[in-house]
């Protein structure tokens, strides 16, 4: 469902449209397995901001995609903002951001957030392409600045394509549904 | 210096009268970035009696089309009524005080209160009142007929963007807007059909409102040090952010912004140099008036940043989206939604000529999001600063110092650098060179004259009654 996000933003028209098919894997799959191993490990990287790492684990025609959510009335048929999102990125935008926090002026991280990147609900599909799965799965971003100002948090629901590559499996197309019309955070100088 | 600014606040920690003072000579009491006593001011001064942006006639394109928006805490619905006229109603039923529209965007023709089932059209007339004769005994009782939503008390635009006053006796827009309408035409008509405005994005700092505000409206001098890591990731075809000093602030009427120098060349050559095909030129040679085009074409000066009073905001740049030497414009709207003496949410909208090529507007919107809005490169850096700011604003250290907003003038007035002639600055108000607060000075001797002046009540508005024949029915 969320795959159509991707197909209808602005700026996803050189991504992937593989989708899933069927229900999902069972949790003793190995693809389930290999699935959710890859994203504990990129929650890692992202509490961590190793984001040259991170990078590496993104293909060269990633879609990276952050609906704004709109609060609509029920049966309106759409609940994120048209043509509007707080990302819709490609591998150079990434890179871009990244090689930002890489320099020593980036002052939004200086001194640097405690990040932690909560994984739940983890649901693995295949696809109709063997070297690709679809993941679901929920994420609780706590992020602390400072030493007396409240943490701020960001709940949403993702839904990514995995590439089977040469050097492991890699994240093709992210679609995050955040859980909020109005962020609660003072930007988004992170990655969910 | 009237003294009944300070009445009905017995307990008022701060001296009014010297804060206005001190704010007009240019040093700015620390503690304006978040007082809540001055909050309850700007609240009923500045946001009750203000022209205040609400929406664009593009985000209600069609009949029925609506957006909720907000002037404080007061919920207004935005539509386009059946007859295509644009109307803004206050989102409170009738009746109960319950919101009649809980969402905020979408197409309807009625709103149904959830309560007890009043509704109304889209033009805001009320046309549905359950049990009428048994519960009122008819018109007798209620008087439905007339009955309305309560409008905004003043509506007016300009370009399609659409503002509304809470004082009933608002001066026209055009006169709010007064000389600043010049520059805003370089944001808001392109081409005859004006912009598309899609968003916003929207975020809450704690962060005072006016901060922002200033900062869009003339500092010029931020750009080197906070934003020194986009110029260094290559997103900018200038390499030394301190070429901002070659630009030029103006002032007219109830707004102020800044601009970029641009290298030599006509009014074609410039605009192709910021990114716009020509396309677009040409439309723009066509809306923009002569004097618009000489600022550009022969003073060489691109609009940016601009603040309208009180804190309606824009931004016009031009980054590298692709890893090439090309540039692409893109344009901002933006508002600092007030919450509390030291929260905002910000609004931030995406604008783009409705008559651009498909591949500008996506591209132009790639450079938005890589630029500005919740995800901007830019504003990551603006808010960190801001909330610092405005947390350290609490103390009582910061209610004895007195930051030195006095920027481009001597201790005896005289400017550093003379204001630009008529000649050299085609546009209308008063334009400097160089670093200056001059804009940051006017924004808040405006904020300071529209707190130091009576208060006028708001009248009491019946409905349903008879009152308007004299006597209501008790």
């Amino acid at each position: 469902m969320t795959a159509t996000h991707s197909s209808r933003s602005v700026l996803g028209a050189h991504a992937s449209r593989i989708e899933r098919a069927g229900s999902t894997l069972a949790f003793d799959d190995s693809r389930h397995l290999q699935a959710h191993r890859w994203l504990v490990d990129e929650a890692w990287l992202l509490d961590a901001q190793d984001y040259t790492a991170w990078l590496e684990t993104l293909t060269d025609d990633i879609h990276y995609l952050m609906p704004v959510r709109v609060t609509t009335a029920l049966g309106a048929g759409f609940d994120t903002s048209p043509g509007m999102a707080h990302f819709d990125e490609n591998k150079y935008s990434l890179s871009r951001r990244v090689a930002r926090f890489l320099t020593e002026h980036a002052w939004t991280e200086d001194p640097p957030s405690r990040l932690r990147h909560h994984l739940s609900n983890v649901r693995t599909f295949a696809t109709t392409d063997a070297e690709h799965l679809v993941v679901e799965s929920a994420t609780l971003l706590f992020r602390n600045r400072g030493d007396v100002h409240p943490g701020s948090l960001v709940s949403a629901g993702r839904e990514d394509l995995l590439r089977n590559t040469a050097d492991g499996w890699k994240l093709a197309r992210r679609t995050i549904l955040v859980d909020e019309s109005v962020m609660r955070m003072q930007n988004l100088a992170i990655f969910l | 210096m009237t003294r009944d600014i300070t009445e009905g606040a017995p307990d008022a920690m701060t001296d009014l009268a010297g804060t206005f003072t001190d704010v007009r000579r240019g040093m700015i009491p620390a503690h304006i970035y978040n007082d809540r006593e001055l909050f309850e001011r700007e609240k009923k001064e500045i946001f009750g009696r203000s022209w205040i942006f609400v929406a664009h006639e593009s985000e209600v394109a069609t009949p029925g089309d609506y957006v909720v928006r907000r002037v404080l805490r007061d919920s207004f619905i935005i539509t386009r009524d059946e007859q295509g006229d644009i109307r803004a109603h206050f989102n409170m039923c009738l009746h109960r005080g319950m919101q009649v529209c809980r969402a905020e965007i979408g197409n309807a023709s009625h709103f149904r209160c959830p309560y007890h089932g009043w509704s109304y059209r889209n033009d805001g007339r009320l046309v549905g009142l359950p049990f009428h004769q048994d519960a009122y005994g008819g018109e007798a009782g209620f008087q439905r007929k007339g009955q309305r939503l309560l409008p905004a008390p003043s509506l007016d635009s300009y370009n399609g963007m659409i503002f509304i006053s809470l004082d009933p006796d608002a001066p026209p827009l055009a006169e709010y807007l007064g000389d600043f309408a010049f520059y805003l035409d370089y944001y808001t008509k392109q081409s005859p059909s004006g912009i598309d405005l899609r968003g916003p994005q929207r975020w809450r700092i704690k962060a005072n409102w006016k901060i922002g505000a200033e900062n869009f409206a003339g500092d010029m001098y931020h750009t080197p040090q906070t934003h020194t890591s986009v110029v260094e990731i290559g997103l900018f075809r200038e390499p030394k952010a301190e070429k901002r000093k070659d630009g030029a602030t103006y002032w007219a009427g109830n707004g102020g912004g800044t601009t970029y120098k641009l290298p030599p060349g006509d009014f074609d050559e410039r605009t192709r140099y910021v990114g716009y095909p020509q396309e677009m030129v040409e439309r723009m040679k066509k809306t923009l008036t002569e004097a618009q085009q000489r600022v550009i074409g022969e003073d060489g000066f691109m609009i940016s940043a601009a603040t309208v009073f009180p804190n309606l905001s824009f931004v016009h740049n031009w980054p590298r989206v692709a890893d090439s030497d090309d540039v692409l414009p893109f344009i901002s709207v933006r508002q600092w939604q007030p919450i509390s003496e030291n929260e905002t949410e910000v609004l931030s909208w995406f604008a783009v000529d409705a008559e651009a090529p498909e591949e500008f507007k996506a591209l132009s919107y790639k450079a938005y999001l890589m630029c500005f809005g919740s995800t901007g490169m830019f504003e990551q850096d603006d808010v960190e600063n801001w909330v610092s700011l405005t947390n350290t604003a609490a103390g009582a250290m910061a209610r004895r110092l007195r930051l030195n907003s006095r920027m481009g003038i001597l201790a005896d007035g005289t400017e550093v650098t003379p204001a630009l002639s008529a000649e050299q600055f085609h546009g209308p108000g008063t334009a400097h060179t160089g670093y200056s607060e001059y804009n940051q000075r006017e924004l808040l001797t405006r904020w300071a004259d529209h707190l130091d002046r009576p208060a006028t009540p708001a009248e009491p508005l019946e409905v349903g009654t008879l009152a308007s024949g004299g006597q209501a029915q008790v």
